[in-house]
């Protein structure tokens, strides 16, 4: 009181009682009111993605400048870092050149082959991906949700819905672009899902996030499902949008209870989600067009590789497939899912 | 008179140099235990000059800082901005009465509001379809408010005080 008093002698404006404004309720109407209609504009609608795409670019300085400290930290750790570190780094990466330079030798000799086979066999080529290198600025900060977010955006050609992969295995796909950054929703995350297959058997199913530990659950899997402890799960490639045969998961644990008919399946990403500065965003570009032009001929189910990536093929089964059997297995739920989930946004 | 023009106009430059000085503490790259443990900056701030400056500062800046908080989480618009509004409001309707509260009264009142918040967080991201973490979720609110308690020791004038001011 005495305060309001005093403050207004000093202001020579009207009481401070009146000074104040709008009563506190009418301000928190009036506020809740408008944040209410914001977030239902911005869950149901889509018209909040500009603003929300040029305030980021407002935004980008700021971050630049709150990155610098931990930037200048990691490149001046990076400088005084031991002889002894730096010799054993490099010895690793000798070894790790060497065995790659190998598996790339056959790797081209394969790709040769592969072409010929496909000229013989009059297929269309396969896709070339086009992947962009990108560095993760930093995680997200919401921690209901997995997400990081990277220094290459819109100006850089990313696209929406692009892969992120990294020398391990596929991390995430991009919900969002940003003119110089983007933001990568993680596997691990609950919205995301990603169609598997296991690599043993070439069983197919869907990767759902858990979102709260760092694992992938295999839902609407039947109790009797061919899945062991230390099965590898890759992509299946049939969503168009990971390129197939990429490394996603592990099987950790496979419960079956007597009460459900699904089993519990818990699988751990192979990718370092969680400690890797560089990723890859792979994309494979105009995939809808190809599908579009060239109806789906019956060659096409004979080449497992050419139906992976065409989505409309996802009920034409692998050919090649161990066990065709069980390959038809996946639930008809997850596949209607393979249309729109990778693509949801929250 | 112009000495307190000149006065109220440092103070606002403070209070939108802190504003900001908190957002840019959101921004820093944080990650792992540090996310976790995190305190509730930006809200901290509001609070503070809610009850040194509650002419200058009040609901509408915190619904303002609210939507930058939104745009930096990348979450949907508008939720931060909703449980900042909610808990500046039982900040600013108590105001009088907290700045002649005891310390400890002053602490256990601000460790309400940093829950309260989470709160309303929680419950509109239940309503997005996210997942209770698990109680370390609060944990935001615990370092929120020790962080109060170790700024008011180093004598961080709260508006307990400050009446002749």
């Amino acid at each position: 009181m005495m305060r309001g008093i005093h403050q207004n002698f000093d202001q020579q404006q009207a009481p401070a009682f009146f000074a104040r404004g709008p009563s506190p309720l009418a301000r928190l109407t009036f506020f809740t009111a408008l944040s209410l209609a914001l977030m239902a504009t911005d869950s149901r609608l889509q018209y909040l993605a500009d603003v929300r795409e040029n305030l980021m670019t407002l935004l980008h300085p700021l971050q630049v400048i709150a990155n610098a400290p931990s930037r200048l930290y990691q490149s001046t750790d990076e400088y005084f870092s031991t002889h002894h570190y730096l010799l054993a780094e490099n010895a690793r990466l000798k070894r790790q050149a060497l065995t790659q330079d190998i598996a790339l030798q056959r790797l081209d000799i394969l790709s040769l082959e592969n072409a010929n086979l496909r000229n013989l066999l009059q297929a269309k080529q396969s896709l070339t991906e086009t992947s962009i290198l990108a560095e993760i600025i930093h995680v997200g900060r919401d921690s209901f949700t997995k997400k990081i977010i990277v220094n290459r955006g819109k100006n850089h050609h990313v696209i929406t819905g692009a892969a992120a992969v990294d020398a391990k295995g596929v991390i995430g796909q991009v919900t969002r672009t940003y003119p110089s950054s983007s933001e990568i929703t993680l596997i691990t995350d609950k919205s995301l899902a990603i169609p598997v297959q296991i690599e043993r058997n070439g069983l197919r199913a869907i990767a759902f996030g858990h979102g709260r530990d760092n694992t992938l659950d295999l839902p609407y899997l039947p109790a009797n499902v061919d899945i062991k402890r230390g099965d590898k799960l890759v992509t299946s490639g049939i969503d168009g949008v990971y390129p197939a045969g990429l490394a996603v998961a592990t099987v950790i644990e496979m419960r079956t209870t007597q009460d459900s008919p699904f089993a519990q399946i818990i699988c751990t990403p192979t990718g370092g989600i969680e400690n890797d500065r560089q990723v890859l965003l792979v994309s494979i570009p105009e995939v809808k067009q190809e599908t579009a032009t060239e109806p789906l001929a019956s060659e096409n189910s004979k080449l497992p590789a050419t139906a992976a990536i065409t989505p409309a093929a996802t009920d034409t089964k692998p050919a090649q497939s161990p066990k065709p059997a069980i390959a038809e297995k996946p639930a008809p739920t997850p596949s209607a899912n393979v249309e729109s989930r990778p693509h949801a946004q929250q | 008179m112009l000495k307190a023009a000149r006065m109220r106009n440092n103070k606002l430059r403070s209070i939108y140099l802190s504003l900001f000085a908190a957002f840019i503490c959101i921004l820093f790259p944080w990650s792992g235990i540090a996310l976790t443990l995190r305190p509730d900056l930006m809200l901290l701030v509001i609070l503070f000059w809610l009850l040194r400056a509650p002419n200058q500062c009040s609901v509408g800046t915190a619904w303002f800082m609210g939507l930058w908080v939104d745009l930096a989480t990348g979450g949907i618009f508008g939720q931060y901005a909703l449980a900042y509004t909610i808990t500046t409001f039982f900040a600013v309707i108590y105001q009088r009465r907290l700045v002649l509260f005891s310390s400890t009264q002053q602490l256990v009142y601000v460790f309400s509001l940093l829950l309260l918040s989470q709160l309303i967080l929680l419950i509109l991201k239940a309503f997005a379809g996210h997942e209770f973490l698990g109680w370390s979720y609060f944990l935001p609110s615990v370092t929120g408010v020790l962080l109060w308690q170790i700024a008011v020791s180093f004598g961080l004038n709260t508006g307990r005080h400050s009446h002749g001011s």
